[in-house]
C-alpha cells in the first residue's frame, strides 16, 4: 500500500515536472487567446470554443503519436497521409456495406499501426533515414489509398453514436476527453514505462543504449508503431467530424502536427520529449488557425487567412526552438 | 640559449566566478619544445585558449616576439603566427588535402575559378617542407588520423605560423604515426619554430621536450629541463602525490579459480585472427599491444557489438552464442569503452538514469518505473565508487573523465555483471583519478569478477594485470605472468610480426 502511494506520487511528480516546463508555452496560449479576444471578442463565442476543440483532437492526437518517433532522434512525414488513408479505405469499407461503421474503427487503427511498423521496419532493420523512408510511405499511402477506394470522396455519417462519442456529444466537444485520456497514456508510456525510457536514451545516444544491452531496433519499431497508431487514432476522429473524407484532403496535416510537437518543447534532435507540450503545441496551432480567420474578418482584410496562417506558425515554430536553443546555451 | 618568443606572467582568468586561472605562466624558446603539463582541469586549456584570442584574459601580460598583444579573436593570433593542433581535428573528411590546407583561400584564376593545379603545386610544397609523403589530391578521409595531422601541421605551417600548439596529437596515433610526428617536430625544431606540446603520456614527453611547465588548479607550478628531471619528480609537482603506485609483483587470483569466460578460435575479418584465451574468476588479465592490434575489436566482438565471423565463447564452461550486446549483458558480460562520450553515456541525462540504464526492468513496479527506488540505488553505488557529482540528477555531460567513467562502471554494478570488458580505462582521466580506478578494478576482483583491461599504458598493465595477453596484428602473439611481465618482454611480442 504503501509502495502504491509513493508510485502514484512519484507520476504525479513527473507530471508535475513535465508541466513546470510546458508552463511557458501554455502561458504563451493564453496571451494568443486573450490577443485574439480582445482583437475580435467574437472569437470566444460558445460555438467557436466548440468548434476549435472539435478540430483539436486528430491533431492533438497525431501529435501525440508523432512524439515518440521524433524522440527517437527520427520524424515521421507520413502520419497526414497515413491518416486519410485510413480514414477513407475504412470508409470505403463501410460504404461498402463489408463492415459496419463500428468496424471502421479497428481498421484505421490497424492500418495507422501498419504503416507505422514498415517505417518502423525500413529504418531500423534496413537502417534507412527516417526523412527518406517516411517520404516514401507518405507517397505510397496517399497513391495506394487513392487506388483502393477509386472514387474522390467517401461518405461518412452524421447524428450517430459514432460522431457523438468522438466529435460532438450533444454540443460538447467529446473529442478533447478522448486527447486527455490519450494524453495520460502518452505520458506513461513515455515517462514511467520502459518504452519511453529507451526511446529517449536512443534519441541521446543509440549506440550507447544498444551498448547498455537493449533492443535498439525493437524500441524504435516500437517508436514507429506508436506513430502510426496516432495517425489511425486521429483518423477516427477526423472521420467523425466530417461527412465527406477525400482523399486529396490533408495536405500538410503532418506538418502541422509536427510543428506543434516542436513548439511543444519536444528537441528535433531527440532525447527529450514533452507530451503534453504537444498537446499544447496542438491547441495553439488551432488557436491561431480560429483566431486569425475572426480577426482578419472583423478588420476587412482580405487575404486568404490560410496563409496568414502559415506565415504565423513558421515564426512561432523558428521562434520556440531558437528559444529552447539560447536556454540551453546559457545553462552551459 | 635561443630566444624567448612567448611569455605569458601572472594569466588570471575566472568563468562566473570560478577562479579558473591565477598566476599562470608559459614562457617558450624559438626551437623549443615545451611540453605544459598539469590534471585535467588544470587550466592547461584555458591558457591556451586564451593565448589564442578564444578567451580573453581578466589580468596578466602577453608578450610574443617582444611585443605586448593581446587577441581578441583567433583570426588575430593566427595573423600573428599562433597555430593550434587540436585533439579532434577540424577538418573536412571529404575535401582533398590540397582543398584542406587552402581552405577560405583558394588561390584564384580569372578572379572566379578556383586554380586547383596552383592549389596542389604549393599544398606539395608545404608538405614537402613538413617532410611528409602524401599526395595533394587524396580524399582526407582516405588518410589515417595520424597522415590527417601531418596535414594539420601543414596547414598550420602554410600561415607562416611561428608557434605551434599540439593540444594530445598522439591520442589517436599508433606508435609507428608518433614515430614520425616526432620526427616532423624535430624538423620544425631545426627551423626555430616553438611548439607547445600538451600531453598526459609521460614516456613522449621525455622523448620529445625540451623544458615542461607544470600546472596545478590554475596556478602555474614550475618549469624544469626535461633532462634534468624524472616521471617521479614531474608527476609530484603535478599532483603533490605518487601515482601509479609499485607494479604487481604476484598475481592476487586465486590457485584453481575457476575459468568464467573462454574464447576459442575467434575470427573477424582482417582485425582478428584465431583469437583463443581463458579469464579466471577474480581474475584481471591485462592486454598489451600496440594501437591496432585487434584488442578493441576482441572485446567487442565478445560483447556482440560486432559481428565475428566465427569462434566459439563458453561462459562459465557453457558454450554460448551472442550475436549481440543484449545476449552479453544477459550473460554477465559488459563492456566498457575508451570513448564514454560515443559508447557508454547519454550525455544529457542524468547520474541517476545513466547509472540504472541497463536495469530499467528491475525498478519497473506495477508497470510503472519506480524512479525513487532507482535512484536510491543509483545513489548508492555511486557513492560506494565515489563518483563526485553535486547530485543524482546531474547532468552526466558536467562531470569530469574520471566521474563519468565511474558512472559507466555503475551501470554494470547495478546490473550485477561478472565480467567486465575495460577497454583504456584511463584515457582522458587526470593522474589523480587514475589510480582511484586502479583501486576500483582491485575492488571488483577482490568481490569475485572477473574484468579484461585493455591498455596501451605499459605502466597500467604491470600495475593492475595478473596476466598479460599481447596482440600483435590481430593476433596473440604472448602470453606473461604478471612476474615475467617487463616492458621489455610486453614490447618484444607486440612487435613480432
Amino acid at each position: 500500500m504503501d509502495n502504491k502511494l509513493k508510485e502514484k506520487n512519484s507520476f504525479l511528480s513527473s507530471f508535475f515536472e513535465k508541466s513546470k516546463q510546458n508552463f511557458i508555452i501554455v502561458a504563451a496560449l493564453v496571451v494568443l487567446v486573450f490577443l485574439f479576444y480582445f482583437l475580435n471578442p467574437n472569437f470566444l463565442n460558445e460555438y467557436n470554443i466548440i468548434s476549435m476543440a472539435q478540430s483539436l483532437a486528430p491533431y492533438a492526437i497525431m501529435g501525440l503519436g508523432v512524439t515518440f518517433a521524433i524522440a527517437t532522434g527520427g520524424i515521421d512525414l507520413s502520419i497526414g497521409t497515413v491518416c486519410i488513408a485510413s480514414s477513407v479505405v475504412a470508409g470505403k469499407l463501410f460504404t461498402e456495406g463489408i463492415i459496419p461503421l463500428w468496424g471502421t474503427v479497428p481498421v484505421m487503427i490497424a492500418i495507422g499501426g501498419l504503416f507505422g511498423l514498415i517505417n518502423g521496419l525500413l529504418i531500423s532493420k534496413l537502417k534507412l533515414p527516417a526523412f527518406i523512408a517516411t517520404l516514401g510511405t507518405m507517397m505510397v499511402s496517399r497513391g495506394l489509398s487513392a487506388i483502393i477506394v477509386n472514387a474522390p470522396n467517401v461518405f461518412y455519417p452524421t447524428g450517430t453514436a459514432f460522431n457523438k462519442i468522438f466529435s460532438n456529444y450533444n454540443g460538447f466537444p467529446s473529442g478533447i476527453i478522448w486527447v486527455g485520456v490519450f494524453m495520460i497514456v502518452c505520458m506513461y508510456l513515455m515517462y514511467k514505462n520502459k518504452v519511453g525510457r529507451y526511446i529517449l536514451s536512443i534519441g541521446s545516444n543509440e549506440e550507447a543504449t544498444r551498448l547498455s544491452g537493449i533492443n535498439t531496433d525493437k524500441y524504435k519499431i516500437v517508436a514507429y508503431v506508436l506513430t502510426g497508431l496516432g495517425a489511425g487514432l486521429a483518423a477516427i476522429f477526423w472521420s467523425s467530424s466530417f461527412v465527406t473524407v477525400a482523399s486529396a484532403t490533408g495536405n500538410g496535416m503532418e506538418l502541422d502536427a509536427i510543428a506543434g510537437v516542436y513548439i511543444g518543447g519536444t528537441s528535433a534532435a531527440g532525447g527529450v520529449a514533452s507530451v503534453g507540450g504537444s498537446v499544447i503545441g496542438a491547441a495553439m496551432l488551432v488557436v491561431i488557425r480560429s483566431g486569425l480567420n475572426f480577426v482578419l474578418a472583423k478588420y476587412n482584410v482580405s487575404v486568404n487567412s490560410t496563409y496568414v496562417t502559415y506565415v504565423l506558425t513558421g515564426v512561432i515554430v523558428v521562434f520556440s526552438v531558437l528559444i529552447d536553443i539560447l536556454k540551453n546555451k546559457k545553462k552551459k | 640559449m635561443s630566444k624567448t618568443i612567448l611569455k605569458m606572467t601572472d594569466i588570471a582568468k575566472s568563468f562566473s566566478g570560478v577562479q579558473a586561472l591565477k598566476n599562470a605562466a608559459l614562457e617558450l624558446r624559438a626551437g623549443e619544445v615545451h611540453a605544459l603539463m598539469g590534471e585535467n582541469g588544470a587550466g592547461k586549456s584555458t591558457l591556451m585558449k586564451i593565448l589564442t584570442g578564444i578567451h580573453s584574459k581578466d589580468s596578466g601580460e602577453i608578450e610574443l616576439f617582444g611585443e605586448k598583444v593581446e587577441f581578441q579573436n583567433v583570426k588575430e593570433s593566427q595573423e600573428k603566427g599562433i597555430a593550434i593542433i587540436h585533439q579532434e581535428l577540424n577538418m573536412m573528411k571529404d575535401l582533398t588535402v590540397a582543398q584542406n590546407i587552402f581552405i577560405g583561400r583558394e588561390p584564384m584564376a580569372l578572379g572566379v575559378f578556383i586554380d586547383d593545379r596552383k592549389m596542389e603545386k604549393e599544398a606539395k610544397k608545404l608538405l614537402d617542407y613538413v617532410g611528409v609523403n602524401i599526395s595533394p589530391s587524396t580524399r582526407l578521409g582516405n588518410l589515417t588520423v595520424g597522415k590527417q595531422q601531418m596535414v594539420e601541421i601543414a596547414k598550420a605551417i602554410s600561415h607562416n605560423s611561428k608557434l605551434l600548439i599540439l593540444d594530445e596529437p598522439t591520442a589517436a596515433l599508433t606508435s609507428v604515426e608518433v614515430d614520425e610526428l616526432f620526427r616532423i617536430m624535430n624538423e620544425l625544431k631545426a627551423k626555430g619554430i616553438g611548439m607547445i606540446y600538451i600531453s598526459h603520456r609521460m614516456d613522449e614527453i621525455r622523448r620529445i621536450s625540451d623544458r615542461v611547465t607544470v600546472m596545478r588548479d590554475g596556478e602555474y607550478i614550475g618549469t624544469i629541463n626535461t633532462a634534468e628531471t624524472n616521471t617521479e619528480e614531474i608527476v609530484k609537482m603535478m599532483v603533490g602525490r605518487v601515482v601509479y603506485g609499485e607494479n604487481k609483483e604476484k598475481s592476487t587470483c586465486p590457485e584453481g579459480s575457476p575459468v568464467v569466460l573462454e574464447v576459442n578460435n575467434l575470427n573477424v575479418g582482417d582485425s582478428v585472427k584465431n583469437v583463443s584465451f581463458k579469464l579466471r574468476k577474480g581474475e584481471i588479465l591485462g592486454f598489451s599491444g600496440l594501437m591496432g592490434a585487434g584488442r578493441t575489436e576482441v572485446a567487442r566482438a565478445i560483447f556482440g557489438a560486432d559481428k565475428k565471423d566465427s569462434g566459439e565463447i563458453k561462459v562459465n564452461g557453457n558454450l554460448t552464442e551472442i550475436n549481440s550486446p543484449r545476449e552479453a549483458v544477459k550473460n554477465g558480460i559488459c563492456y566498457i569503452s575508451e570513448d564514454r562520450k560515443r559508447f557508454g553515456l547519454l550525455l544529457d541525462k542524468s547520474v541517476a538514469e545513466n547509472s540504472v540504464l541497463a536495469s530499467v526492468d528491475s525498478f519497473v513496479k506495477l508497470g510503472f518505473i519506480d524512479d525513487g527506488e532507482a535512484r536510491k540505488t543509483a545513489e548508492e553505488v555511486n557513492k560506494k565508487l565515489r563518483t563526485k557529482t553535486p547530485s543524482m540528477s546531474q547532468k552526466v555531460r558536467n562531470l569530469s573523465g574520471g566521474n563519468q567513467q565511474k558512472v559507466v562502471v555503475a551501470r554494470w554494478l547495478i546490473k550485477n555483471s561478472d565480467i567486465f570488458i575495460f577497454d583504456e580505462p584511463t584515457r582522458g582521466i587526470d593522474i589523480g583519478a587514475k589510480s582511484e580506478m586502479y583501486a576500483l578494478m582491485d575492488d571488483l576482483v577482490k568481490n569475485g569478477k572477473s574484468i579484461i583491461m585493455i591498455s596501451s599504458e605499459l605502466a597500467e598493465i604491470q600495475r593492475v594485470s595478473d596476466r598479460v595477453i599481447v596482440m600483435c596484428e590481430g593476433r596473440i602473439t604472448g602470453e606473461l605472468p604478471i612476474e615475467k611481465a617487463t616492458q621489455e618482454n610486453i614490447m618484444n611480442y607486440a612487435m613480432m610480426r
